[in-house]
């Protein structure tokens, strides 16, 4: 699987050439365009692996339910993905290891890796935004998608990082969720909520924009929908 | 800046039966250098003259310095020569002082304060500019002068229109103008232009007492594609359309009742045909392609497509992909053409939108 990223870092769209014989999972709804010869399977998990169980964990997770896996025929083919908000892309290349990515970043990966959905425990319930993680394992490229533009944190010791903000984390890394200010008044007042500290060594991908917080500046602007 | 760059290099041959001073002559013209640099250029070949531009952007080179025949090379990334990057740094200044002269155009000058522009590195917008700059002088020949900036994320067009031409552009599309243009807003289309829930109006501005300056910005933040009809015909997204020439006949076409409705995007495409200049714009950046057998697209995410294409409104697979997959309909081309994707689309992002939006008080 070869990945190509194109009009970067505003609109990027990923071109993923699959060679005879491989095969990608995507989210579902982000393919732009694919070859004609490329087969798509729905499903609620990953092909030979998980059941429906973890498909309504991935919905709680903010993901889609169902997946798409994009299989060339006979030849190689291409696929293109894209996100529905404005932001980059990256490519992680899993070598036998995990990686953990906030629910809504997901964008496509290789067929051998491995994908379930992280119970964080309650800290992470309260943490408001993205309360679910997927944990990617294995081996195999990953791709994830950011709102605005993407940019990683190398964490030796403690870093302090928005819920909002975090894309993925290496698995090495230790997380709980706080509060940004001495106290809960100040830090709710000060808009910043809850915060995730890591602890340990890895690196911390982090978006420049909070996709929730763009939603609600619009929300006042929005016509009201019926329950 | 992670994406892949490609360089060019000019290898200092010209092609067959090509005279070399003529070579050289449009050379100078196409990159607006003196003689005298050309002459040093040349004489350095093999030498890099681009650097840090997308697959796209350098064939668009390549073909353009082989219009005028000189034979340049497409490097590919991670093939970096290193003598041949030595050249590139001096090669360099030379763009530096070449990128200033494109900005001495009056039509720059006056709009660069309210353009948006976008917030890119350097580099990027180094290619972005010269790009339209090599598509400028590829269609320098035949229809009007214009110029495109701020791309890929946020297009902007500026057209020169020569003294008594007139200029059809899609309503509200108009951003700023010289005073002396004249503007008349007609009914285009007739009716189906009104079901195309595109705006029923195509306003034409004539340039009645000297030629004018028209700046255009289309509506969704994105890319600006042009292309130069020529006898042929372009289908086009219900509200992909921004601005033609007079000679190009613009008109809504139903798509039949399978085609359009089930696509859940519109019941009519815009017909372009005739020949002229046509402009049209994409949501998020442009993806051109060229499809040659089979290919699928979202539905979403076409813009526009050549006419010599097939097209089937279908499922992507099974039943279960239509209400799961998430992908809803997706259209099949089949055939020879070209299809110009965006790689964002109006539908995705309202959906995203909507759990945001307020709920209503039941009172």
């Amino acid at each position: 699987m070869k990945v190509e990223f194109m009009h970067r870092p505003g609109n990027t769209a990923a071109k993923v050439l699959l060679e005879d014989g491989e095969a990608c999972t995507a989210e579902s709804g982000a393919m732009i365009a694919m070859s004609g010869n490329v087969d798509v399977t729905t499903t609620t998990h990953k092909k030979n692996s998980g059941s429906l169980l973890k498909a309504l964990k991935r919905m709680v997770a903010g993901e889609s339910l169902f997946l798409n896996h994009f299989e060339p025929r006979g030849q190689s083919g291409e696929v293109w993905f894209g996100s529905s908000l404005a932001g980059d892309m990256m490519e992680y290349d899993l070598e036998d290891e995990s990686l953990i990515v906030q629910g809504g970043s997901f964008v496509a990966c290789e067929q051998q890796v491995e994908m379930d959905l992280g119970w964080q425990g309650f800290k992470s319930v309260l943490s408001g935004e993205s309360v679910f993680w997927l944990h990617m394992k294995g081996s195999g490229k990953v791709i994830l998608n950011s709102f605005g533009a993407i940019y990683p944190v190398e964490v030796d010791g403690e870093y302090i990082v928005d819920t909002g903000h975090i894309v993925a984390f290496n698995e090495t890394l230790d997380f709980t969720i706080t509060k940004a200010g001495k106290s809960w008044l100040h830090s709710f007042l000060g808009g910043e909520g809850l915060v995730c500290k890591f602890h340990g060594k890895g690196t911390v991908w982090c978006q420049s924009h909070n996709p929730s917080s763009f939603g609600w500046a619009m929300s006042g602007a929005l016509k009201p929908r019926s329950a | 800046m992670t994406e892949p760059t490609y360089q060019i290099e000019l290898t200092g041959d010209i092609t067959e039966y090509a005279d070399r001073a003529k070579v050289l002559e449009s050379f100078g013209k196409l990159f607006k250098l003196e003689q005298e640099k050309v002459e040093q250029t040349f004489a350095k070949a093999p030498v890099i003259i681009k650097k840090g531009v997308t697959e796209t952007e350098a064939t668009q080179y390549k073909s353009a310095l082989q219009k005028i025949g000189a034979v340049a090379r497409v490097i590919p990334p991670d093939t970096v020569v290193e003598s041949a990057n030595e050249n590139a740094g001096n090669m360099a200044e030379v763009e530096g002082d070449e990128s200033p002269t494109q900005r001495h155009s009056p039509v720059k000058e006056t709009l660069s304060t309210p353009v948006p522009v976008a917030a890119s590195e350097p580099v990027e917008g180094g290619a972005a500019e010269s790009n339209s700059m090599v598509s400028e002088v590829l269609e320098e020949q035949r229809g009007f002068k214009f110029n495109i900036e701020g791309r890929p994320d946020y297009a902007f067009l500026t057209v020169n229109i020569p003294a008594g031409e007139t200029l059809k552009v899609e309503a509200s599309a108009m951003a700023t103008m010289d005073t002396h243009l004249v503007m008349k807003t007609k009914m285009k289309g007739g009716l189906g232009r009104l079901l195309t829930s595109e705006s029923i109006f195509i306003n034409e501005f004539t340039a009645e007492n000297g030629a004018a300056d028209i700046g255009i910005a289309p509506g969704a933040p994105g890319d600006l594609g042009h292309v130069y009809l020529d006898g042929d015909t372009i289908y086009l997204q219900n509200s992909a359309f921004v601005a033609a020439d007079m000679r190009v006949n613009v008109e809504t076409k139903w798509q039949g009742l399978t085609k359009g409705f089930f696509s859940g995007e519109s019941l009519f495409l815009i017909r372009c045909s005739g020949e002229g200049d046509l402009w049209f714009n994409t949501y998020g950046a442009m993806i051109e392609l060229d499809v040659d057998g089979d290919y699928v697209v979202d539905t979403g995410n076409i813009v526009a497509f050549t006419e010599g294409l097939d097209y089937k409104i279908t499922k992507v697979s099974g039943y279960k992909s239509l209400f799961f997959s998430g992908e809803g309909f997706v259209c099949r081309f089949s055939g020879k053409g070209r299809v110009w994707m965006q790689t964002r689309g109006v539908q995705a992002f309202t959906s995203w939108v909507y759990p945001f939006r307020p709920v209503k008080k039941s009172n």
